[in-house]
């Protein structure tokens, strides 16, 4: 390695070192830290819940890198798929509602309808919109899925209305110890994006198709010369990338409330991961994950105005990374 | 560069700038405000043509100048009691000082990079709006004293609209406007001939963000509230750049052009078709990146209407 690469290494881990100290720093400050048990207990469970939301961020930041890492395009509609996945699970969960029938359907098994609907949906995206525009310059894919995002947010308002919705799954939560408890819905979701990644791992590490979709990231010409069949290895990348977010979504909507426009939010979360993790890296982008739900929930807990300023963690992060070390934790320089 | 072409331009601009001086008096308020924020989408489009088109760095965060702008002129009218026009020039110097402060690290980054994070410093700075209410009333918004003054910003906006035309055409026929193509199509060639790219494009990008300010802050005054939300959309960044994309990018007339159809086609879909607004933006988003990626002049310039290597 090369000695600025190996600098901007250890830049990169300084920078991160003080970004998780600064949100003690002002919380010591401005007096939100309190050097007793309770507080050290309350921490804990922060800790956690941040891992759980970083489990879930996990989801769709996993999608998002397959998609830039087989195509090389940036999809800013992300975050709405995302919430599409969201409503999609919502309207599952109330559908036996609408004809007076007095059950719910389980959030998890909408996924058996909502992730198929969606790899659909991403699937004719990639066949009919954007296989035109791959390898062109970079930034009209960017555009497109922008068109494409604002589109779903329009079509989702129409239907939903703009008000905030939540799918009320499993109440309370389950005690750790006697002292840190966690949220029931965060632990079944975490649990469940955990299977979830680990299986799409597994399938990209040894599965035939996931073999071939890791061979097109790393140069397609020589897979196509290799016999593999870039335009459906894309339609499927794209279709695999939404159906990830989708269930993003799914597990989003049992946790927090949701509205037409929170895509965008997800969207920037996505990319400060990716960024972090290092673009089009599977397991960079697990660890970015986890350390950015940490990193925004530590910054909700301790600084003043905190649930605005968790936004504010992940533009600064993102930002800070590009500068610091584009290619991000576990990326390589791009040759 | 008194060539002939120079003068008929002059001309015409000053025929336009006629025209527009004296239209006002025979509309009524409502066709006078739509003339102005035509004319306001002018200059947002010609000044992110000014980053995008002439340097080539396709910036998604252009909404930051234009919000800042008019932030600083809302906050000193509101609290200070400044007269309006008193605060242009300091709306101005605010969207500059963002401009060095964001672009110096910033513009290091290429391609999609710079785009995400000038989006992410956007929205940044909107939360930090939001965040910080003793200075901007949070997500309150302000309100400004109550006055009719769709004369006096339609005339600023007029000035205003003249002097950004004005500068793009500057930019597109001198030598500095050379040296900004020269970084767009291949920015390592460019530094080897001796241009100092990173003043160029700091240079470039403080250009294009003082307009914006100033109109934010002209518009801030028109519409007498500003809040969090609608003076940060990122649907005003991604119009800007659609109207100058529709035109053509990185010539003087296109965004212009764009801005004037745009706006006026805008304005019609929202009259009748106020729910399908974003979706029939999204729609045309994606036909023109996918179909006519250089615009309208790059059409005309594609079919032999007009010479090639045109600029103005």
């Amino acid at each position: 390695m090369e000695k600025a690469e190996i600098r901007s290494i250890y830049l990169l881990s300084g920078f991160l070192v003080l970004a998780f100290t600064l949100p003690f720093v002002v919380g010591i400050m401005t007096g939100y830290v309190f050097f007793d048990i309770v507080w050290l207990y309350d921490l804990i469970t922060i800790v956690l819940s941040g891992m759980m939301h970083g489990g879930v961020y996990a989801m769709f930041a996993v999608g998002l890198t397959l998609i830039f890492g087989v195509m090389r395009i940036i999809n800013v509609a992300h975050g709405e798929v995302v919430m599409l996945g969201a409503y999609f699970t919502w309207s599952l969960f109330n559908a036996p509602g609408f004809f007076d029938i007095n059950v719910y359907i389980d959030p998890l098994l909408t996924m058996i309808i909502t992730l198929p609907v969606v790899f659909l949906l991403g699937f004719g995206l990639q066949k009919f919109v954007l296989n035109a525009v791959i390898g062109g310059p970079e930034l009209t894919p960017l555009l497109i899925t922008f068109g494409i995002g604002i589109s779903m947010i329009n079509i989702v308002e129409w239907i939903f209305t703009t008000d905030y919705h939540t799918v009320a799954y499993v109440p309370g939560a389950i005690a750790v110890t006697n002292d840190i408890s966690i949220s029931a819905n965060k632990a079944i979701s975490f649990a469940m994006a955990f299977v979830i990644s680990t299986g799409v791992f597994l399938f990209l590490k040894f599965a035939r198709f996931g073999k071939a979709i890791r061979a097109t990231a790393q140069n397609a010409d020589v897979a196509m010369v290799c016999g593999v069949n870039i335009q459906r290895i894309y339609m499927i990348t794209f279709g695999l990338g939404a159906a990830l977010a989708a269930a993003g979504g799914v597990l989003v909507s049992i946790q927090f409330a949701f509205n037409p426009e929170t895509g965008i939010q997800y969207t920037v979360v996505a990319f400060a991961i990716i960024i972090l993790g290092g673009r089009g890296h599977f397991i960079g982008a697990l660890i970015g994950a986890l350390m950015l739900g940490v990193l925004e929930n530590l910054v909700s807990f301790m600084v003043p105005n905190g649930t605005a300023m968790v936004e504010i963690a992940a533009y600064a992060l993102m930002i800070f990374v590009l500068l610091i070390r584009p290619a991000g934790l576990m990326g390589m320089k791009e040759g | 560069m008194k060539t002939k072409e120079t003068r008929q331009h002059v001309f015409f601009m000053m025929v336009g700038f006629l025209a527009l001086l004296f239209l006002p008096d025979f509309l009524n308020v409502y066709h006078r405000s739509f003339i102005m924020f035509t004319m306001m989408y002018v200059v947002l489009s010609s000044s992110w043509n000014i980053i995008s088109g002439f340097t080539g760095y396709i910036s998604f965060g252009h909404v930051l100048f234009y919000g800042v702008g008019s932030y600083a002129s809302a906050i000193l009218v509101a609290d200070q009691g400044w007269p309006w026009l008193a605060t242009l020039p300091i709306s101005m110097l605010v969207g500059l000082l963002f401009a060095l402060v964001i672009g110096f690290p910033v513009l290091r980054l290429k391609g999609p990079y710079f785009a995400i994070a000038t989006l992410a410093a956007a929205e940044g700075t909107r939360v930090l709006v939001t965040v910080w209410d003793d200075l901007t009333h949070g997500g309150l918004g302000i309100s400004l004293p109550n006055v009719e003054n769709s004369m006096e910003t339609y005339y600023a906006m007029l000035i205003l609209m003249f002097v950004t035309i004005g500068v793009c055409y500057w930019i597109a026929h001198s030598r500095f406007g050379v040296r900004l193509n020269a970084i767009r199509e291949d920015e390592v060639a460019a530094e080897a001939l001796g241009i100092n790219t990173t003043i160029y494009k700091l240079a470039a990008f403080g250009l294009s963000a003082i307009f914006p300010a100033m109109a934010g802050a002209i518009q801030a005054n028109k519409t007498l509230y500003i809040d969090p939300e609608t003076e940060f959309f990122i649907l005003i960044t991604i119009t800007m750049k659609l109207m100058a994309m529709f035109g053509g990018k990185g010539t003087v007339i296109g965004p212009i052009i764009g801005a004037v159809v745009l706006y006026t086609f805008q304005e019609f879909v929202w009259v009748t078709f106020p729910q399908a607004h974003l979706i029939a933006f999204g729609i045309f988003l994606i036909l023109v990146a996918r179909f006519m990626p250089r615009g309208m002049v790059g059409q005309a310039v594609d079919r032999g209407w007009w010479r090639k290597g045109m600029v103005h």
